[in-house]
């Protein structure tokens, strides 16, 4: 039975990350800027489209994981410069917005696959076996890496000067502005790098599933629950929403069918919210 | 296969105006949507003059997410157009081609549909993919429209409509043999059935369980899944601690791919255990990867490697025309049903003598019969809308360090047992 136990706690846990990971750069844009960033899911899409390319082109998978980053951040950058930034005066239109630069994307992928399902080597495969049980090399290396991305974004928020920026403009973007912080540059940067999160984050997964134009879209809803469930306006709230949101996503499976358990996700998400409207960790901005 | 997918119906809108469909034509052909060059919605053989041709409307998913079978199933009804004109047409009368796109959208399918029929006064439609595309416009097309309608594609059955034929295979032909092939020959007896949560999974399973319990099998579980559940853990436990020794899987894309990389880190197939999914043709050598598909078990009307002169002609005669499309001639994308479809209806319109007035064409099409075709001949079984045809089980095999499909087992003449 304690091998039944582990083998649960490592595939939930293996799980919890992808969504942390995927929700980490939402969270991000969502806390610090206070828009809703519906094309997430279709940066994490371009994440895992790099590699893609990138192995299709014969070079090494590790390269195109670490180039997703920093090309999707450039795309985000680019994106934030050129049409994102009209849309801080409404948050709705920014949305609506955002929708439609996915939807965008998400077509165009698609015209280039042909409508295809692309699937991409795990650059890492094989297992590693600990007290006879086996244990996936790169789901392993998944949850070590969120742990660093974890660490790393926090340290950044926390201890740099740049972070301290990031959260004076946060909490009151005026004062900010009156003592010579560029907010605009700042929300530039801001989400550049919550575009790279998602293309590091879509880099990691695309061995573990499969490349094709709606793939971001699951992780979007699920996404949008997390943030709701954790609190806008803080790092951490984000995180611990969606590690509760892949727990759940990945745990109940085990006790209710299969198809209850998606919408029973929903309902336990929205019951919390019902009860803790400001999130787990209530934040600065709402 | 006959997948719905909501997501799908996001896809580029079929524009209403001939200029807008001009434009928008252009656009895919440049994104590359349109390989084989579908900016032409209408196919007119140079000898075809005056108004005697017969008109074949083809209305089938160029965009959206079963836009890799539909663009198949438009090249197949191309290529086979092509072979009947070069050889006179059908009963001396040329046949043109028309194309609609389904979109993978019944809203915008119906409305394309009724454009098939009222202006362009098709003879026959042929397509739809998705069962959900077929209910919704199958009233147009044989109802209000009064057309002949052919649905290509391998689907879950039960469809009885009057002048509605299918020309895929049904739940009966695709597991009336395989079945009982994989207990007495392979030598399983426990089968796990994990599904996508949608009615192809579901009637196929209903009667995959009985035929699994008639050969003295047992189904340990039938579990169904939101079709893109990206975490199987659970299935998986149940999978190694029920004993399951065969996967009967109805996982059908996005959810195939972590499904199926689950199942073969879990150590299954190394432990013995087989998998077998009734869906999986050429196309899947490109998105399952080949550790995994390796040794899995398929049983369609049609596979590349099915020993057959016609078969190997025809392939050649396709590739020659496309030449290194990315929409194969597979059974899977219902390009062996569009085929067959088209060279049946030929058969009825030479029966009639030309003429393809809808009750004559229907009835003799009852009795339509072909010697050769994708896999071999078929023939419409009398009364019942549905083919007799050959069918192969096949494994997935590596051969000269490639992965193909071979032929294990070969069934004449296959009954569809439906209506």
């Amino acid at each position: 039975m304690p091998d039944f136990l582990i083998r649960l706690a490592f595939d939930i846990v293996a799980f919890t990350s992808v969504m942390v990971l995927i929700v980490l750069g939402l969270g991000v844009i969502a806390s610090m800027m206070g828009i809703f960033n519906f094309a997430h899911g279709e940066l994490v899409m371009l994440g895992a489209f790099t590699v893609f390319l990138a192995h299709d082109a014969g070079i090494d998978i590790w390269l195109g994981i670490l180039a997703a980053p920093l090309v999707v951040g450039l795309f985000g950058y680019v994106l934030e410069r050129s049409i994102i930034r009209r849309f801080y005066a409404s948050p709705i239109i920014a949305m609506l917005g955002t929708y439609a630069i996915g939807l965008i994307i998400r077509e165009i992928v698609r015209g280039v696959l042909g409508g295809h399902y692309k699937s991409v080597p795990e650059p890492w495969p094989g297992f590693f076996t600990v007290g006879g049980l086996e244990f996936s090399n790169w789901r392993s290396f998944i949850i070590a890496i969120t742990l660093a991305v974890i660490v790393a974004c926090w340290l950044l928020l926390s201890r740099s000067s740049l972070g301290l920026q990031v959260r004076g403009s946060l909490e009151n973007p005026m004062l900010a502005r009156a003592c010579g912080i560029s907010t605009r540059r700042l929300y530039s940067l801001t989400f550049a790098f919550g575009s790279a999160l998602a293309g590091l984050a879509g880099a990691l997964i695309v061995p573990l599933y499969q490349l094709s134009a709606d793939m971001g879209l699951r992780f979007l809803v699920q996404g949008f629950l997390s943030v709701m469930l954790g609190g806008v306006g803080t790092f951490e709230g984000p995180v611990l929403g969606a590690a509760a949101v892949g727990a759940m996503a990945s745990g109940l499976p085990w006790l209710v069918p299969p198809v209850l358990a998606d919408p029973l996700v929903f309902v336990i998400a929205l019951i919390i919210v019902k009860l803790r409207p400001q999130g787990f960790i209530a934040g600065v901005r709402r | 296969m006959t997948r719905y997918d909501e997501d799908g119906a996001s896809a580029v809108r079929s524009p209403r105006h001939r200029r807008g469909f001009l434009f928008g034509a252009g656009a895919l052909a440049a994104a590359g949507w349109t390989a084989g060059g579908t900016g032409s919605w209408f196919l007119k053989p140079a000898w075809s003059q005056g108004g005697k041709a017969i008109r074949i409307g083809i209305a089938t998913d160029i965009t959206g997410a079963m836009a890799p079978s539909g663009n198949s199933c438009w090249q197949v009804a191309q290529f086979a157009v092509e072979q009947i004109n070069a050889a006179g047409g059908i009963a001396g009368r040329p046949v043109e081609l028309f194309l609609e796109d389904t979109a993978t959208d019944s809203k915008v399918a119906v409305a394309n549909v009724r454009k098939l029929i009222q202006q362009q006064k098709v003879d026959l439609v042929i397509g739809g993919i998705l069962s959900a595309t077929r209910q919704a416009i199958k009233d147009p097309i044989v109802n209000r429209g009064r057309t002949l309608y052919i649905y290509p594609q391998l689907y879950e059955g039960e469809e009885c409509t009057p002048h509605l034929f299918n020309t895929g295979p049904t739940p009966a032909q695709q597991v009336d043999t395989l079945i009982p092939y994989l207990i007495k020959t392979v030598g399983k007896k426990r089968f796990a059935l994990p599904s996508a949560n949608y009615v192809w999974p579901q009637l196929l399973n209903k009667h995959a369980r009985t035929v699994i319990e008639a050969n003295g099998g047992e189904v340990v579980f039938e579990e169904y899944y939101p079709l893109d559940q990206p975490e199987y853990s659970a299935t998986i436990n149940k999978i190694r601690d029920g004993k399951v020794d065969c996967v009967l899987s109805t996982i059908v894309p996005p959810g195939l791919q972590p499904f199926s990389k689950q199942l073969y880190e879990s150590g299954f197939q190394k432990n013995g255990g087989h998998v077998v999914s009734v869906y999986f043709d050429e196309n899947s050598l490109n998105f399952v990867p080949e550790r995994e598909l390796e040794g899995v078990y398929s049983c369609l009307d049609f596979f590349h490697t099915v020993d057959d002169p016609y078969s190997k002609a025809m392939l050649a005669a396709y590739d020659k025309k496309f030449p290194g499309s990315k929409y194969l001639f597979t059974a899977g994308s219902s390009s062996s049903g569009t085929y067959r479809g088209i060279r049946l209806y030929e058969a009825a319109v030479k029966a009639t003598n030309g003429d393809t007035a809808r009750e004559a064409t229907s009835a003799a099409l009852q009795n339509a019969k072909i010697a050769n075709g994708p896999g071999g001949g078929a023939e419409m079984v009398p009364g019942k809308m549905h083919a007799k045809m050959n069918m192969y089980i096949a494994q997935c095999r590596r051969t000269d360090g490639k992965l193909s499909w071979s032929i294990v087992q070969r069934d004449e003449m296959v009954d569809p047992k439906e209506c």
